[in-house]
């Protein structure tokens, strides 16, 4: 099969405006959510993890940035290939200013614009996990022999909606993010918009060896764990890799009391023996549909610089897990999961070369 | 080259004036407060899978949604409500398209690879569709609820046979009854 490797990638997220801004900043984690005020029933104030760029026009922003996070991933060596745009919420945001109409094929035509963009372009939105199933998406193109080059662009940018509707479920934290932790009370959103550079044409340190989405709709706004257990069971059979060939887990564990839970069962009831695992949530919080490829190129840039993360709240031990509070050696394989609305179960495994 | 079979279809543009009613029939019951979008949906991909004959999808089938306009009513609704209120919870999450591939795994007790495709065209759906699906096939919709609305959706499996001479194939001569396979060759998607 042909291998497909992730040959660049780029970051702006609340720890910063670029991947080695986001590694400086790291170690510092606690200090970067700023307060979103929301009305109403669930009123007061909720931390989210903004991008440290300032810019009242909401367009202008997103152009900035989408255009300095794809030059990161050496987007302008493949404008002639596929194009998967992964996001929960579109430019809802500019529609809530009135700065434009909603229009799911003119948000496309925007950011290829802005990309100056000639190939194929999809817009690819399953709630959280979006960004990995642009990835799976972009991988069957690629093996396919569609395409020889791909760029998954997630974009999840401030909007009232999703914050309001979080918190009108009653699923954010007014604390802060605690994945898996004995306080978890929620989840903390999220600005992000990450990318990475598929090839089939070139080498490079990690290529995508597979992955899975299982949609299980018995949980239309959480996860199961019998979802869990086939999402890895089905990426285990489409990497060609066994458990036991799992160095270590980035989990979704967004500090959901249930979900945290749920995946937690799901992983112990998967792994004989428990790979490490790390969650990415407290450092740069839930970035929704572009959460996944924003995890994947912190991660990778963590494994490859030895930058780790530090975690401030204590495990919930009764879950029967444990975060990695020290960077696992010799990691060879990862896998990244993420887990969201209507009942998406995402996972992909990364390969060192 | 990728060739498909047509098992099934259900062509609703627009739909029948009764369909709630034949929705309710199929489902046992009116479905409660998950938006029109997400009622057409069920409708038609119902309809599509009892044309198949199938009762099920199979667990690695393919379910693959696009919509020209998607949540569009159900998200200015919501954003009318946060003018000095948080959004309804139900209707917050009838602005989300992903919550119709949960219902759909629901109703058709399945639970597998599905994903919503915002914009774009049914034949690009179809051309995702032939890099991703596997012997299984696909379950194919196409779901919009502005201007009259309309459900389209096609259950194709891979096959070796093809039929009649292929045309370069638009939107409509895709859904549509005289159709008996799809073919996604390199430059798009063709029809015989």
């Amino acid at each position: 099969m042909t291998p497909v490797n992730i040959a660049g990638r780029g970051l702006a997220c609340s720890l910063g405006l670029s991947v080695e801004q986001v590694l400086a900043s790291l170690p510092q984690t606690a200090v970067h959510t700023t307060q979103v005020t929301l009305p109403g029933a669930m009123a007061g104030d909720y931390p989210f993890h903004a991008i440290p760029l300032s810019q009242s026009d909401w367009n202008e922003r997103a152009r900035e940035l989408v255009q300095r996070v794809a030059a990161e991933a050496g987007a302008q060596q493949i404008r002639d290939g596929v194009l998967l745009i992964a996001t929960s919420s579109f430019d809802i945001g500019a529609v809530e200013r009135g700065a434009t109409q909603m229009d799911y094929q003119a948000f496309a035509d925007k950011v290829a614009a802005w990309l100056d963009w000639s190939g194929p372009v999809h817009v690819v939105n399953t709630a959280c996990t979006s960004s990995l199933n642009a990835l799976l998406a972009a991988q069957a193109l690629l093996r396919s022999g569609e395409a020889t080059d791909a760029l998954v662009l997630g974009i999840e940018l401030d909007n009232r909606l999703t914050l309001g509707g979080f918190a009108a479920l009653q699923l954010l934290s007014r604390t802060g993010s605690k994945p898996f932790g004995d306080q978890r009370d929620g989840l903390v959103l999220g600005e992000a918009v990450a990318a990475l550079r598929l090839t089939t044409r070139e080498h490079a340190i990690w290529g995508l060896a597979g992955g899975a989405n299982v949609v299980d709709g018995e949980q239309p706004t959480g996860a199961s764990v019998r979802a869990v257990k086939e999402m890895c069971a089905h990426a285990f059979a489409d990497s060609a890799v066994g458990a036991d060939a799992i160095d270590l887990i980035k989990v979704q564990a967004a500090g959901s009391p249930g979900n945290d839970a749920v995946e937690a069962q799901g992983l112990r009831e998967t792994f004989k023996h428990m790979p490490p695992l790390v969650s990415l949530k407290a450092a740069m919080g839930h970035a929704m549909g572009a959460s996944g490829a924003a995890e994947i190129v912190l991660l990778t840039a963590c494994l490859e610089r030895g930058v780790w993360l530090l975690y401030e709240h204590e495990v919930d031990k009764e879950l029967g897990v444990a975060l990695a509070t020290t960077m696992p050696q010799n990691v060879r394989r990862f896998m990244a999961t993420i887990l969201g609305f209507g009942g998406s179960h995402a996972s992909v495994i990364l390969e060192r070369a | 080259m990728t060739t498909f079979a047509i098992q099934g279809r259900c062509l609703a543009v627009p739909p029948p004036l009764d369909w709630r009613e034949q929705l309710a029939g199929m489902l046992g019951a009116k479905p409660r407060r998950i938006g029109n979008w997400a009622e057409l949906g069920l409708y038609g991909a119902l309809n599509c899978l009892a044309e198949a004959g199938e009762k099920e999808l199979p667990p690695d089938a393919l379910l693959l949604l696009g919509s020209q306009r998607g949540t569009y009513v159900p998200t200015g609704q919501a954003l009318e409500q946060m003018h000095d209120d948080l959004p309804m919870p139900l209707t917050f999450l009838q602005t989300q398209p992903s919550q119709l591939l949960a219902l759909l795994a629901a109703q058709m007790r399945w639970r597998g690879h599905a994903a919503f495709i915002a914009g774009g065209t049914p034949q690009t759906l179809l051309e995702l569709a032939a890099a991703q699906c596997g012997s299984a096939g696909v379950l194919l919709g196409w779901v919009d609820e502005m201007e009259g609305g309309g459900s389209l959706w096609l259950r194709l499996k891979p096959c070796e046979i093809s039929g009649g001479k292929p045309v370069v194939a638009s939107a409509e001569s895709m859904f549509s009854l005289e159709a008996t396979h799809l073919y996604v060759v390199g430059n798009g998607v063709q029809a015989a």
